[in-house]
Formats: structure tokens, C-alpha cells, sequence
């Protein structure tokens, strides 16, 4: 089960995704945090951060709209109250960290650098329910290009990079994000997604927009894991998007993801993570198999035609 | 402890179109649930509805080791729970959140229990509780006619008190808001109430809040939000606070004092 992502080791695949796993310690009752390959933290800005005006979810099909607005503790609360404890839980802890501006990412950055009981920072690039940063510098290659390399000039961390689907060209992002030092690539964030109330046709979330999660945006998320695999195969990735079952799991490892992030199905349950790491271990042992083998085996077969989207076979 | 209880379907009751009761049988949550507290159901395989959805326990029989939900039919997810055949499954995540309190209240206290509508759901409950500590209540039904209130029904002998309902039409009690008749009674000098135990919509709690400030009655009210996740998790519900700028509804709640709550911001 033990999995490599670069210059990160995990104990298994199985990670959970920031925004939905609250600081870990809000799932003590339902997860061993300390079985689980690792938990993305709510994502981190320098200081507390109120988060958007109500209403801020609403259910879709299969799925669910959200525009929290990255509501957190702030960095200095969290090295303060929460990672001591996920310390002592045993927990692998990858700070997400979020900002408006280059400058607060490379504070918050350098707030976690000296911090024990961190395995990685993930940025997130990608937030799309924020008025300024988030998704802005996931949008454009250059912009991801200069943040990235701001960052690793910052830290010595294992660097995550968290992508954004609505970046006009994923792969590019991708690349940029590869090129200006980042370790890892997480993907998929949210999509931007709408809902309006068919009576008072107003938005149901007050934001406007929200970020469209769950089940419902599974395959768009493996099409964009295996076509950022096949552009860049050294790049080690974690994938996300509806992920709630083991099937589901070997799906995204098989698109070419050495890891994945359970989001949105820990909403709904709790104890899914650490569920899963059991059921691939189960799996694995029953096949005799290991994860590793079970990366980018989708890569490896015939795909019966071009993969549509652009450049996906260039480097491939 | 929380956690996510298996929960057999033994019973429904209807008491008019859209209004029912649903009794699980969950042992453990049965015996752990407190007076106001609520879970997070899930009937399982479904993406649709994809999230859980709250309700609070409406009276719990630890003996027995059943629950029951007081429900009104208003979406997809209340709609699988009123087709949901007898003897099936529903994963029930629970108890959750804060509960009501009975501290400080001594035999004999008087109190008064405001619900609009299906908000009456935690009360029964809270009820048993307030009879075993020796605490009075007169229980304020509002609804917007009488076949909605049908499931008062589900009240018959647990008030120790008077009970009053009112109607927006006037086909059954008092014609107009529920809070109107509670601001009559409550308003006296000195108040009746040690208390008011409130759950309802939105602007029913603004109009009560406007009632018990000034008159200093110490009040609980049950606060609805949509929630996510229903443990602190995907901060969904957030409801805007006085003194800081949101509270979290599913674990400083639901059960909140109007102080807590910014109604200029609703």
C-alpha cells in the first residue's frame, strides 16, 4: 500500500481532499486518522477568514454546489490548535494554503516552514468562490507559472499543486505548475457551476456561482487525470472528483493518478476514507497485487481512438 | 458518542397529505440522543437525493430503542423517506449538534413552546424531559390552516399546559401568526415564561427575538440552515452571528440564543 509521490511517502493512496475534511480532527469518530495516507487541511490563509454570506451549498444531481469562500481558522490557529492534536493522532497532514495575492502565500508558507508534523503543502490555485485569488492563478498559465516559483523559492516543502478545471488548457496549467517547481499535481478542484431557483429565478447560492463536486463531475475528472498523466507521465498525481467507492479508486489510479483525494462523499460519510484504505488493501491482497502496479493501467491499454481534448498525446 | 447508526423503518404515521412520522428502530441512538438534537439520514445507495439530510429526533423511546421523526414533505430527500417501505434501512448519523438545555429551571417553572408549522418536530422529546423535571410549558401551534396541524395529534397528552393554535386563515385557533398570540401572553409584567423554546422558520424567530429581547425571557431557538454534512465539516450552514461573523448552525447549534444570532443580517 505504501505509496510515492515524488519526494512524498505515503502509507496508502487514500488522502482527503481540503474543503471537505474540516481540520481532520471534526472526523475523530469516524476515521483512525492515523490509518488514512494523508488529510488535506481546510485551506489556510494568513489570517481568520470569514467565508461567503449564506446560502453557500445546495444539492445537485448526483452532487453538490458549494461557495464556503475558504472560511478558516488562519494559519496561527491552526499551528497553534489544531496541528498539535492531529500530531499526536498520528495523522499525515498536507497544509492547503490559500491567498489573494502572491505575497499571502509566501507568508503562509513561510508561517508552516518550521512547523512539525507537516508532509506537504498543497496550494490551492484553484478556488473558484472567492472575488480575488483562488482560481485566478489557476486560470492562466503565467499566473500559476510565477506563484508556483514564488513559493518554491519559499520552501523546502514537498509543493502540491492543486488545479483548476476551468483553466482554459488543464495541461498547460499542468505544465507551468511542473516547470516553475511544483512536486505534485492534485486535480481536479471544483467546476463552476450554477443553480437558480426556478420560482424566485434567483441563484440558490449567494455568491452566484458555486463549485460543482460530487459523483456528477467523476468523468470529466478522470478525462482530465489521464490526459495530464499522458502529457506529463513524471509527474506524480493525485486525483479528485466524486470519488466514493473503491471502484471509484481504482478508476483514477488506473487514469494514471498515484494517490487520490475523497471529497464530497465525506460529507455524506464520514468513515468512507478510512473504509476504502481498507478496501484497497483487501483488494491488493486478494490480487496479489500492489497500488504501484495499479497506476496508469488505463495508460497502458488500448484506448480504441484519440482521446479527445486537445494535446493530450504530445509528450505521451 | 456520535456515529452512524443503522436504523430498521418499523412505522409510519400519517396525519395529513405531506405530514407524517417515521419510527426507526436505533437503539443506541435512542438511548444517546438529548432533547433537541438531531441526525443526518441517509437511505443507502442513492444519488439522489445525493446529501444527507438533517432531522431532528422528535421523541426517542430508549426502552424500546426507537426513534421518530416528525417530517414534512417539502423535496426530493423528506419524499424517499415518505415512500420508504417499512422494514428498510436508513443510516442514521447521530445524535448531532447541541441540544435544548433545562438547566436552571426548577420544579414548577413555567415555560412556552413556539412551532410554526412542521418546526414542531423537536418538542415531544423535549417534553418527556420537561415533565420529568417538573417544568410547565404551554405549547404555541402555528400553521397556515387547519389540516396542517393535524399532527398535533402527535401532542395529545404530553403538554403540561395550556395549547394554542392559530392559522393564517383562521380554520382552526387564533387567525394570524403563532407569534402574535405568544407576544400577548408573553408580554405581560412580569412574563409568565422562565423561558421560550422556539423552532420555525427564519422570520418567526426575528419576530420572537423582538418579543424576548426586551422583555429579557431567556430564550433556545431550534435554527434550520441547509447542511452539508451536519458535523462541522463543509461549513454550509453558517447563520450570521453577533459576535463574530458566522455561527456554525450544525455544532454551536442548532439550538441558539437570539443573542447569538445577527437578525439585522438575515
Amino acid at each position: 500500500m505504501e505509496t510515492r509521490l515524488g519526494p512524498l511517502h505515503l502509507k496508502n493512496p487514500v488522502v482527503t481532499a481540503s474543503g471537505t475534511f474540516g481540520y481532520g480532527l471534526e472526523f475523530t469518530e469516524f476515521v483512525d486518522l492515523s490509518t488514512i495516507g494523508a488529510l488535506c487541511t481546510k485551506g489556510l490563509s494568513l489570517a481568520p477568514h470569514a467565508g461567503n454570506v449564506p446560502p453557500r451549498i445546495c444539492e445537485t444531481p448526483a452532487g453538490m454546489l458549494n461557495a464556503i469562500g475558504l472560511q478558516n481558522v488562519g494559519v496561527k490557529s491552526f499551528l497553534e490548535e489544531k496541528l498539535p492534536r492531529l500530531r499526536e493522532l498520528g495523522a499525515t497532514v498536507i497544509a492547503n494554503v490559500w491567498g489573494d495575492i502572491e505575497e499571502d502565500y509566501v507568508a503562509v508558507v513561510g508561517a508552516l516552514e518550521d512547523a512539525e508534523g507537516l508532509a506537504a503543502i498543497e496550494l490551492n490555485i484553484s478556488c473558484p468562490n472567492v472575488e480575488r485569488g483562488g482560481m485566478l492563478f489557476g486560470n492562466s498559465p503565467a499566473a500559476t507559472a510565477s506563484l508556483v516559483a514564488r513559493v518554491r523559492a519559499a520552501t523546502k516543502r514537498t509543493l502540491v499543486v492543486k488545479l483548476s478545471p476551468n483553466a482554459p488548457d488543464l495541461v498547460e496549467s499542468a505544465r507551468a505548475a511542473r516547470d516553475s517547481g511544483a512536486d505534485i499535481l492534485s486535480l481536479v478542484n471544483t467546476f463552476v457551476g450554477m443553480a437558480i431557483d426556478p420560482v424566485t429565478a434567483r441563484p440558490r447560492l449567494s455568491f452566484g456561482t458555486g463549485g460543482l463536486s460530487g459523483p456528477a463531475i467523476k468523468p470529466l475528472a478522470v478525462r482530465m487525470v489521464f490526459q495530464v498523466a499522458r502529457a506529463l507521465p513524471d509527474v506524480p498525481l493525485m486525483g479528485i472528483g466524486g470519488i466514493s467507492d473503491l471502484s471509484d479508486v481504482l478508476e483514477f489510479l488506473a487514469a494514471g493518478a498515484s494517490a487520490v483525494q475523497i471529497g464530497t462523499a465525506n460529507f455524506r460519510d464520514p468513515g468512507v476514507s478510512g473504509r476504502l484504505v481498507d478496501e484497497l488493501e483487501a483488494y491488493c491482497r486478494d490480487r496479489d497485487t500492489t497500488v504501484r502496479s495499479l497506476v496508469g493501467r488505463a495508460q497502458r491499454a488500448p484506448t480504441g481512438g484519440e482521446v479527445p481534448g486537445g494535446d493530450a498525446g504530445a509528450e505521451g | 458518542m456520535r456515529a452512524d447508526h443503522r436504523g430498521v423503518l418499523l412505522a409510519r404515521r400519517v396525519f395529513s397529505p405531506g405530514f407524517f412520522s417515521v419510527t426507526f428502530q436505533a437503539p443506541r441512538l435512542a438511548r444517546d440522543v438529548s432533547p433537541g438534537q438531531f441526525v443526518m439520514l441517509e437511505i443507502a445507495g442513492r444519488l439522489r437525493p445525493y446529501l444527507r439530510r438533517a432531522y431532528s429526533v422528535a421523541d426517542a423511546d430508549p426502552a424500546a430503542g426507537e426513534v421518530e421523526f416528525l417530517v414534512k414533505t417539502i423535496g426530493p430527500g423528506t419524499a424517499t423517506l415518505e415512500s420508504l417501505a417499512e422494514g428498510s434501512e436508513a443510516s442514521l448519523l447521530g445524535p448531532l449538534g447541541n441540544g435544548f438545555s433545562l438547566a436552571g429551571l426548577g420544579r414548577g417553572a413555567r415555560v412556552a413552546i413556539v412551532a410554526g408549522g412542521i418546526g414542531a418536530a423537536p418538542f415531544p422529546l423535549l417534553l418527556r424531559a420537561m415533565r420529568a423535571a417538573g417544568v410547565a410549558g404551554d405549547l404555541y401551534l402555528g400553521g397556515r390552516n387547519a389540516a396542517e396541524l393535524d399532527f398535533r395529534a402527535r401532542f395529545e397528552g404530553l403538554v403540561d399546559g395550556e395549547t394554542v393554535l392559530s392559522t393564517d386563515d383562521g380554520s382552526l385557533g387564533e387567525k394570524g401568526f403563532i407569534t402574535g398570540a405568544f407576544a400577548r401572553r408573553a408580554a405581560a409584567a412580569p412574563s409568565p415564561y422562565a423561558r421560550l423554546y422556539a423552532c420555525g422558520p427564519m422570520p418567526m424567530f426575528a419576530a420572537l427575538a423582538r418579543v424576548v429581547e426586551p422583555a429579557r425571557i431567556p430564550a433556545e431557538f431550534s435554527t434550520e440552515a441547509a447542511m452539508g454534512c451536519g458535523f462541522g465539516a463543509c461549513l454550509g450552514c453558517v447563520i450570521p452571528g453577533r459576535d463574530k461573523p458566522f455561527v456554525i448552525s450544525c455544532v454551536e447549534g442548532p439550538i441558539l440564543p437570539p443573542q447569538k444570532i445577527d437578525w439585522g443580517r438575515i
